[in-house]
């Protein structure tokens, strides 16, 4: 397979909700250690949110607005400073898409640069923050690398699904900079941080999707 | 705590009905209280829209009204209203000529305003902002981009309104409300606290004897904390550092605006105001507008705040224009 086609993106969108309907208590539980463990709530509403906007009435949109309007749905649904973080990649996201009708590595490259910017951005974060641009920024990283690679489709994300388990992994040598973690600083250390478990779900749920695809 | 009040959680919604009881020339849009906008949308007009938390009336949405603004996002006391209320609230004003948001310089209100203008690109409407920033004394000459917004914001809004009444482009007043920031000086100072409903307690101390110089609308601390002094020497040393930002040439002209912060009396601003007047005087300014009583406020806190505006040939017409809100009504002489 060479690329996601945008009629193939409303099964996309079941994934990611029906992971994070899953991930539920796992992700308050996570939260609740340095957060106040709203998390895994906000996220499960606000994948509902955008899966139901996609597969409604955006099924036979383009890509672009496909994940425009997905950010749309997870803003409203989630007005937590990470469900405005998501909301905000998928904006970013979909505007690099354009009007796409189709999304290979290179087009997956562009979606998770802009994506990671337009986190970084609006959060104003940095690297290193322990926040969710640790494991965003590599995913990115890594679909860049294999676009240049000329990598099939198959290999990449499995490649940057890999890549955001291990930045996810790495950021429990971090501490945390922002937010309600930020107070507990050096307890934060240890800890994989809750915002890149998400990210790392989204990579995880993209891979699964293009190997199901593919078999 | 001493306040008027059912429970506190309900101070912000009930106070929103009490304003849409007393006043149905505003309404809200969305189904959602807090989206606070004109019943009498003007077709054709650039939309203002504002927004920001509870707890300063009348600002934010006091100046929603005929040649001002057309919108406002209510947060909850001092927090910012969310990314998809300021959407809604754009969508509502939007009558095709674009919207202008004009709000204070607030981390929280910048993030969700700039998202709010992300949602509704989705939407066709196009936005722009210019983010009020003139509290002298929250950062210095050069980091100007760090200061707070508080009352000048009025000077904006007046100015935006006016432009928009004309049927200007988005492009144009934007660029005209942005000449009005840059014009735009406030200072205050503070002799009391205020109190959070939903906390219960001031927000800070202050002895009974003392005023803070340059304290924020938030009670976040200012430059210089002291002695209450004579009213002559507070004016004096506000004045002075508003006066060592601006270049005035004799027979400049200025707007003021003495603001009182919720609990000061408007006796002590026309004290405050006398002083004022003489500085001007000495400087070879004109007062061409002066306004004065409450626009920002902290709740019951006692201080004020002095904001000029330098006036030139094309912003004074504007803030010479007729406006009238339900907090505010100017009749053009």
């Amino acid at each position: 397979m060479q690329s996601i086609e945008s009629k193939m993106v409303p099964g996309l969108f079941e994934r990611f909700a029906a992971r994070f309907e899953a991930e539920r208590d796992a992700l308050i539980a996570l939260d609740g250690k340095v957060g106040d463990s709203d998390l895994g709530l906000t996220m499960s509403k606000a994948f509902k949110a955008a899966r139901d906007k996609v597969l409604g009435e955006f099924a036979d949109a383009d890509i672009g607005t496909q994940m425009k309007q997905a950010g749309g749905a997870i803003s409203k649904a989630a007005p937590s400073t990470m469900g405005t973080l998501m909301a905000t990649g998928f904006l970013r996201g979909g505007k690099a898409m354009a009007e796409a009708e189709a999304l290979d590595v290179a087009g997956l490259a562009a979606f998770w640069r802009a994506y990671a910017d337009g986190v970084a951005q609006r959060g104003k974060a940095q690297l290193g923050d322990k926040t969710v641009l640790d494991v965003l920024d590599p995913i990115a990283r890594a679909y860049e690398a294999q676009a240049a690679a000329g990598a099939e489709l198959e290999v990449a994300s499995a490649v940057a699904a890999k890549a955001a388990a291990d930045a996810l992994e790495a950021t429990k040598d971090l501490v945390a900079q922002h937010g309600k973690a930020a107070a507990f600083q050096e307890k934060s250390r240890g800890l994989q941080d809750a915002g890149g478990t998400v990210a790392c779900m989204l990579a995880e749920e993209l891979n699964a999707f293009v190997q199901a695809a593919k078999g | 705590m001493k306040k008027f009040l059912n429970k506190p959680e309900d101070f912000v919604d009930e106070m929103l009905e009490g304003i849409y009881c007393a006043h149905p020339e505003v309404t809200y849009t969305a189904d959602d209280l807090r989206c606070y906008v004109t019943a009498n949308p003007v077709p054709g007009k650039v939309g203002i829209v504002t927004g920001g938390g509870s707890g300063h009336l009348p600002t934010f949405l006091g100046f929603v009204g005929k040649n001002m603004l057309d919108g406002c996002g209510v947060g909850g006391v001092f927090q910012s209203p969310s990314a998809d209320q300021l959407a809604e609230v754009t969508r509502y004003v939007d009558q095709g000529a674009g919207v202008l948001y004009v709000y204070g310089n607030y981390t929280g209100d910048i993030m969700n305003f700039d998202m709010a203008s992300e949602l509704v690109e989705l939407d066709d409407i196009e936005t722009a902002t210019v983010t009020g920033n003139d509290d002298v004394a929250s950062s210095v000459v050069g980091e100007e981009h760090k200061r707070r917004g508080v009352a000048g914001i009025f000077f904006l809004y007046k100015a935006a309104g006016a432009a928009a009444a004309r049927m200007l482009p988005l492009a144009e007043v934007a660029r005209i409300t942005e000449k009005a920031r840059s014009r735009t000086r406030t200072m205050g100072v503070a002799l009391s606290a205020c109190i959070v409903p939903e906390i219960g307690k001031p927000g800070f101390e202050i002895g009974e004897d003392e005023m803070e110089i340059g304290m924020g609308i938030h009670g976040e601390p200012g430059i210089s904390r002291k002695k209450l002094a004579a009213a002559d020497d507070v004016v004096d040393e506000m004045m002075e550092r508003i006066f060592a930002e601006t270049d005035y040439a004799k027979g400049d002209e200025v707007a003021i605006l003495m603001n009182g912060l919720g609990g000061t009396p408007k006796e002590e601003l026309y004290i405050l105001y006398r002083r004022v007047a003489k500085l001007m005087d000495e400087m070879g300014v004109k007062i061409r507008h002066v306004w004065l009583g409450e626009f920002a406020t902290s709740m019951e806190m006692a201080g004020f705040s002095i904001s000029v505006l330098h006036l030139d040939n094309e912003l004074e017409p504007l803030i010479a224009a007729k406006a009238d809100t339900p907090f505010f009504s100017y009749f053009a002489k």
